[in-house]
C-alpha cells in the first residue's frame, strides 16, 4: 500500500457521492471512468472516491431519473455507456447545491469562529 | 428473461470498459501489465459486490434474491437426502394428526353456522331441559315460552323458534309416501339468520300468525334437486304432508345447509302449521303444542341488538324467566332461560364427545411435539457443517441480514414439503374418520372435511413449527465466529453444550410416547373388554323396525290398537321367535327422560324430581332383548292400564336409591311428588345405553301398555338361518293401514356395529396410530442422536480401541448413552402417565381396571425399552467396529 497521499485523502460524506456526480455531467456527457477521476482530479486527489460504489450510485440516479444513460462510441472508437444529466437533474442539481453551500458556512461558523472576527 | 440478462451484460460490459480504462491510465502510469491489472481491481473493490450493491439499485432484487435463495435452499435440502426426508416425514406425521383431529374438532365446535355474521348468533332456552345420565345440556324453550321471551325482551334484534318435524311425505297425490325430514320454523326465521332463496320466496311474516292456515313451503336446495331434478316449475306446486296440502314457494340457496348442528332439514314449514302436521286439535290447550307451556322442545337463536352485550341479554332473559316463573307457576317452576354463544352452546351439547375430541387433540399435539423434537435435534446435529458453510459465505461478503433470509426461505420450503406429507395423511386419517356414522331415523350428518379451514390450520401449524423449533438453531449459526468456524471441524466445548439440549429433546420424546403409548392400550383393553362382555342385550338375529303413528295423526286408541295388532301379527310371521315393543333404542340420543321420586330417598333442595333415562316397553322385551333380569320379574300383558302401575330398574339406578336393598318391591312417584305411585317389580341387568363408552347410567323401564307412546321399534327376533324378513313384516303393516309409514327397518347387528363397534373402532385405531407414530418419531430421533455422537467420537473410540479398549467395551459405552435417555424419558413419561390416566378415563370410563396399571406399564416400559435399545444398539455396533487406524485418520 502507497503512503504519503493517501493520508490526507477523505473518505467521502454519505450522500454527497450522487451530488459530485451530478456536478461533474454539469459539462456534459461522460462514461463510470472519467467520471470517477474527474471528481478525484478535481478536488486535488483529496476526496477518496471508492469507484466500486459509483456504479451503483450511477444506476440508482438513472432509476430516478435524475441521469439519462446512453450507448455510444468513445473517443477511441470503443463502445461506452455514456451518462448526462436530464432536466429533473438539473434541477436537483440546483437545490442541492444551495443546500450543501448554507450546510458548510453554517458548519464554517461553528468551526471557526474566531477567524471570522479577526477578518 | 431476456430483458433481465440484457440488463445483467450491459453491466458486465460497463465495469470491464471501467477495468480497461484503468489498466490503461495505470500502464501509462508506468506499471507492469499483471500490475496495473491488480491495482484496477483493488481500486474498483469486490467485484461481485460492486454488482450487486448495482443491481441492488435496480429495485428488482428482491425476486432475484428469492429465486436464488429457493434454488440454494433445494439444492441444500436435496443434497442432503436423509435429513430432508426424516425432517419432511416427521414434520408430516406431526401436521398430518393435527389435521385429521382439526376437522373432527371443526365439525364439533369450531365451523360456523351457513348464515349471515354466524358468530353474532346466539341460543336461548330453559337451562333445565337435559337428560341427566348423559349431561347431554341442550337450551330448548316451549312456543308460548318464547312468544313471552320475545315479545318482552329488548335486548334481540330477532329471535327465532324452529324445530325438527318428520313427516310423511308425498311428491303427489298418488305418488307413494316416504319419510322426510324437515324443520317447522317461525315466521322471521330466514330474516334473522340473514338467508335469502334461491329461488321464489321464504316466508312472509303473515304467513305465521294464524294457527293451520298457510301451508307454504320452502325446500332446501339439497331436496330440491333430489326430489324435483332442479325443476324451477316446482314454485307453486303443491305436495302432501301428513296429508295435508301444501304450495312450494322457494328454494334455498346450496350453502344453507341450515342451523342445526346435526341433523340437514329439507324443507321448512311455518311454525304455525305445526299443530295441523302433528293432528293436534287446534282447540285444545293440551294437546296443541302451540300452547302447551310444558311442551319445551323447540330451539331458539337470534342476533342482540347493536350495542346490547351478552351479560345484558342474560340478565334479562333470567329476569323474564323468573316473572314466568311467578306466572305460571304449574308448568315454569324452577324454569331457569339463559343465553349462549354458538360455541358455548355446542360445548354444552356434546360433553362426552367434548372430551374425546380434547384428548384426541392434546394427542395429535403431543405427536407434533415429538415430530418437532426431531426437526430441531436434526438441525442442531447439521449446525457444525451449516457453521462452516455459513462462515465461508460470511467470509466473501455475505450480510447476516440475507444469510437469515436464505435460512428462513429453507425453513419454509421444509414446512411446505412438511405440509404436503401432512395433508395426505391428515386425509388419511378424515377417511377413517368419516366410518363413525350415525343411522338413526332423522339425516344426521358428520362432515369431517379436508377444506380450507383445515387446509390453512395445517399449513400454519407446519409453518409455526418449523419456526419456533429449526429456525431457533439455524440462526445460532449465523453469529459464529468466522476465523474458528473456518479453523475448526467442529467445536468441542460448544458441541457438549448443544448435546445437552438434544439430549434433553430425546428423553421427551420418549415420554411423550410412552405416554401415548399408555393411552392407546388404556383404550384398546378398555374397548375389547367391552366388546367381549357385550352389549347387554341381544344383537343378533334382531330385526327393528320404527313406527309413528302421529304422522297419520291415529287417536290414542287407533295407536293402542295399532301396536296391539302389529305385536300380535308380528309374532305369527313364520320365522318370528318373539316380537317386542320399545320406544327407546340404545345407541341413539333419542334417550327419553322420566323425572321420579324414589320413596325414602331425600331429594336434594329445590329440586322436583330426580331424573332417568327410561323406556316404554312392551311384555316381551326382555326376553326379546335378552336383557337380564337379575330379581323379580320383567312386564306382562296383565300390567296394562287399568292395573297398579309397576317398573323395571337397572342396576345402577337400583343401587343409587336403595343402596344394599333388594329393590323389588319399592316404590317411586312418576314425574314428581304428586304423580301416581308405581311399583318396582324387576331388577335388569345394566346394559349400555347411549354409547359403549358411557359409564353407568341409571335406567328405568315402564310397561308401554300404562305409559303409551306414538314412536315406537318394532324388534324382532328372528330363528337362525332364517332369510330376511323385512318383507313379510312390511307386508303385516300395509295389512294394517296401507298409509303406515316404516320410518327405519335395520338389522340390531348393523345397528350396532356401525354405532357402537365401529365408532369406538375409529378411535381406538386413530389413538393407536398416533402412539406408534409417536413411539416411530422417538425412535428415530434416538438413533439419530446416537449415530451423530457416534460419528463425533470415531477418534476417541479408535484412540480407546488402539490402547486396548475391547469390542464389548465400546459397544456398552454408547449403548449405555442411550439406555440413560431412555430411562429418564421412561421415568418421566411413567409419571406423566399417571396424570394422564385421570383425564382419559373421564373420556372412556370402560378401560378403567386395577389390572390395567400392573399388566400395562411394565410391558410397556420393557416393550419401548427394548425397541429403543435396538435402534441404538445399530449405531453402538457400528461404533464397535471402528476401525483404530481409520478413525485416528478421521478428518
Amino acid at each position: 500500500m502507497s503512503t504519503g497521499p493517501q493520508q490526507n485523502r477523505i473518505d467521502l460524506l454519505q450522500g454527497t457521492l450522487d451530488m459530485l456526480i451530478l456536478r461533474t455531467l454539469l459539462f456534459g456527457p461522460a462514461h463510470g471512468h472519467s467520471i470517477a477521476h474527474a471528481i478525484e482530479h478535481a478536488s486535488e486527489d483529496v476526496l477518496q472516491v471508492e469507484h466500486g460504489s459509483l456504479y451503483p450510485a450511477l444506476h440508482r440516479l438513472v432509476r430516478q431519473g435524475l441521469l439519462a444513460a446512453k450507448d455510444g462510441i468513445s473517443e477511441n472508437n470503443r463502445k461506452a455507456k455514456y451518462y448526462s444529466l436530464t432536466a429533473k437533474g438539473r434541477k436537483h442539481l440546483t437545490a442541492e447545491s444551495s443546500k450543501w453551500d448554507r450546510l458548510t458556512q453554517a458548519i464554517g461558523r461553528i468551526m471557526q469562529p474566531a477567524k471570522e472576527e479577526e477578518s | 428473461m431476456s430483458i433481465w440478462r440484457r440488463r445483467n451484460e450491459s453491466l458486465d460490459g460497463e465495469i470491464q470498459d471501467y477495468l480497461d480504462r484503468q489498466i490503461e491510465q495505470n500502464i501509462t502510469g508506468g506499471m507492469q501489465p499483471d500490475e496495473a491489472r491488480l491495482a484496477a481491481l483493488r481500486k474498483l473493490g469486490p467485484l461481485a459486490r460492486v454488482k450487486e450493491d448495482t443491481r441492488a439499485a435496480w429495485g428488482w432484487l428482491w425476486v432475484e434474491q428469492l429465486s436464488q435463495d429457493l434454488r440454494h435452499s433445494w439444492r441444500m435440502l436435496a443434497k442432503n437426502p436423509g435429513f430432508t426426508l426424516v425432517a419432511v416425514l416427521s414434520l408430516g406425521i406431526g401436521v398430518g394428526a393435527n389435521c385429521a383431529m382439526f376437522s373432527m374438532a371443526d365439525m364439533m365446535l369450531l365451523r360456523p353456522l351457513p348464515v349471515s355474521r354466524p358468530s353474532e348468533v346466539l341460543t336461548l332456552g330453559s337451562t333445565n331441559f337435559q337428560i341427566s345420565a348423559a349431561q347431554y345440556d341442550f337450551l330448548r324453550a316451549s312456543y308460548p315460552d318464547y312468544v313471552d321471551v320475545r315479545d318482552r325482551s329488548k335486548s334481540f334484534a330477532g329471535l327465532a323458534a324452529f324445530n325438527i318435524d318428520r313427516v310423511r311425505f308425498k311428491s303427489a297425490p298418488n305418488a307413494s309416501p316416504s319419510v322426510k325430514t324437515g324443520e317447522v320454523a317461525s315466521g322471521n326465521f330466514f330474516d334473522v339468520m340473514g338467508v335469502e332463496p334461491e329461488l321464489g320466496r321464504v316466508f312472509r311474516p303473515d304467513e305465521d300468525q294464524v294457527p293451520g292456515r298457510d301451508a307454504v313451503l320452502v325446500l332446501t336446495h339439497n331436496f330440491w334437486q333430489q326430489e324435483f331434478a332442479a325443476d324451477p316449475a316446482v314454485l307453486g306446486r303443491t305436495v302432501q304432508m301428513n296429508g295435508i296440502p301444501f304450495t312450494v314457494i322457494g328454494v334455498l340457496p346450496a350453502k344453507f345447509t341450515g342451523v342445526d348442528q346435526w341433523v340437514q332439514p329439507l324443507f321448512y314449514a311455518p311454525m304455525m302449521m305445526l299443530p295441523r302436521l302433528d293432528g293436534a286439535s287446534q282447540n285444545s290447550a293440551s294437546t296443541n303444542p302451540l300452547q302447551r307451556r310444558e311442551a319445551r322442545y323447540l330451539s331458539v337463536k337470534g342476533r342482540l341488538k347493536p350495542g346490547v352485550t351478552l351479560a345484558q341479554a342474560k340478565a334479562e332473559v333470567s329476569t323474564i324467566a323468573a316473572a314466568l316463573e311467578k306466572q305460571y307457576p304449574d308448568t315454569n317452576r324452577n324454569q331457569k332461560m339463559t343465553v349462549r354463544t354458538e360455541l358455548e352452546a355446542r360445548i354444552k351439547g356434546v360433553p362426552v364427545e367434548l372430551a374425546m375430541t380434547i384428548m384426541l387433540m392434546t394427542l395429535a399435539m403431543a405427536v407434533l411435539l415429538v415430530a418437532c423434537a426431531n426437526v430441531a435435534v436434526l438441525l442442531t446435529s447439521r449446525g457444525p457443517v451449516r457453521a462452516r458453510e455459513i462462515a465461508l459465505r460470511v467470509a466473501i461478503g455475505a450480510g447476516r441480514a440475507r444469510l437469515i433470509r436464505q435460512l428462513i426461505t429453507e425453513s419454509l420450503l421444509l414446512a411446505l414439503a412438511g405440509a404436503l406429507a401432512g395433508l395426505a395423511l391428515g386425509y388419511g386419517g378424515i377417511v377413517l374418520l368419516r366410518g363413525i356414522t350415525y343411522p338413526s331415523d332423522v339425516p344426521v350428518v358428520f362432515s369431517f372435511n379436508l377444506d380450507q379451514r383445515a387446509l390453512a390450520f395445517s399449513l400454519a401449524v407446519a409453518v409455526g413449527s418449523v419456526l419456533l423449533f429449526g429456525l431457533g438453531p439455524a440462526l445460532q449459526t449465523t453469529r459464529t465466529d468466522v476465523a474458528n468456524a473456518l479453523k475448526n471441524s467442529g467445536d468441542v466445548a460448544a458441541g457438549r453444550r448443544r448435546l445437552w439440549g438434544r439430549n434433553f429433546l430425546v428423553s421427551a420424546q420418549v415420554a411423550i410416547s410412552f405416554v401415548l403409548l399408555t393411552m392407546a392400550t388404556f383404550m384398546y383393553v378398555g374397548f375389547r373388554r367391552q366388546v367381549v362382555s357385550g352389549p347387554g342385550f341381544r344383537t343378533e338375529h334382531l330385526l327393528m323396525m320404527t313406527f309413528d303413528t302421529s304422522l297419520l295423526h291415529y287417536t290414542g286408541d287407533q295407536t293402542r290398537q295399532f301396536y296391539k295388532q302389529l305385536l300380535d301379527r308380528s309374532q305369527s310371521v313364520t320365522g318370528v321367535k318373539s316380537a317386542a315393543l320399545s320406544s327407546f333404542m340404545p345407541l341413539t340420543v333419542e334417550a327419553e327422560g322420566f323425572g321420579l321420586v324414589p320413596e325414602g330417598y331425600q331429594l336434594p333442595s329445590g329440586k322436583q324430581n330426580v331424573q332417568a333415562m327410561g323406556s316404554r316397553v312392551s311384555d316381551s322385551y326382555f326376553e326379546t332383548m335378552q336383557t337380564p333380569l337379575l330379581e323379580g320379574r320383567g312386564f306382562r300383558v296383565t300390567d296394562s292400564a287399568s292395573s297398579p302401575r309397576v317398573a323395571v330398574v337397572n342396576e345402577t339406578l337400583a343401587r343409587h336409591y336403595w343402596p344394599g336393598q333388594n329393590p323389588v318391591g319399592k316404590r317411586f312417584r312418576l314425574n314428581d311428588r304428586n304423580g301416581p305411585w308405581v311399583e318396582i317389580v324387576g331388577l335388569a341387568k345394566d346394559s349400555i345405553y347411549i354409547s359403549l363408552q358411557e359409564g353407568r347410567s341409571e335406567f328405568v323401564y315402564l310397561p308401554d301398555l300404562q305409559n303409551p307412546a306414538v314412536r315406537m321399534v318394532l324388534l324382532v327376533e328372528t330363528a337362525a338361518g332364517t332369510a330376511d324378513l323385512t318383507g313379510p313384516l312390511r307386508n303385516v303393516v300395509s295389512g294394517l293401514d296401507a298409509d303406515m309409514p316404516v320410518l327405519a327397518a335395520r338389522t340390531m347387528h348393523d345397528f350396532y356395529d356401525a354405532r357402537g363397534i365401529r365408532t369406538t373402532t375409529v378411535i381406538v385405531e386413530l389413538v393407536m396410530a398416533m402412539g406408534l407414530m409417536g413411539m416411530f418419531l422417538a425412535l428415530i430421533g434416538l438413533y439419530g442422536l446416537v449415530s451423530y455422537a457416534v460419528s463425533r467420537r470415531t477418534r476417541e473410540i479408535g484412540i480407546r480401541m488402539a490402547i486396548g479398549a475391547a469390542q464389548g467395551e465400546v459397544l456398552w459405552m454408547v449403548l449405555r448413552q442411550g439406555l440413560v435417555l431412555t430411562a429418564c424419558g421412561l421415568g418421566a413419561g411413567l409419571i406423566l402417565s399417571l396424570g394422564t390416566q385421570r383425564i382419559l378415563a373421564a373420556a372412556f370410563p370402560g378401560g378403567n381396571h386395577p389390572a390395567m396399571d400392573v399388566i400395562t406399564y411394565p410391558l410397556l416400559t420393557i416393550a419401548l425399552l427394548l425397541v429403543t435399545m435396538l435402534a441404538a444398539y445399530i449405531p453402538a455396533r457400528r461404533a464397535a467396529r471402528v476401525d483404530p487406524l481409520l478413525a485416528l485418520r478421521h478428518d
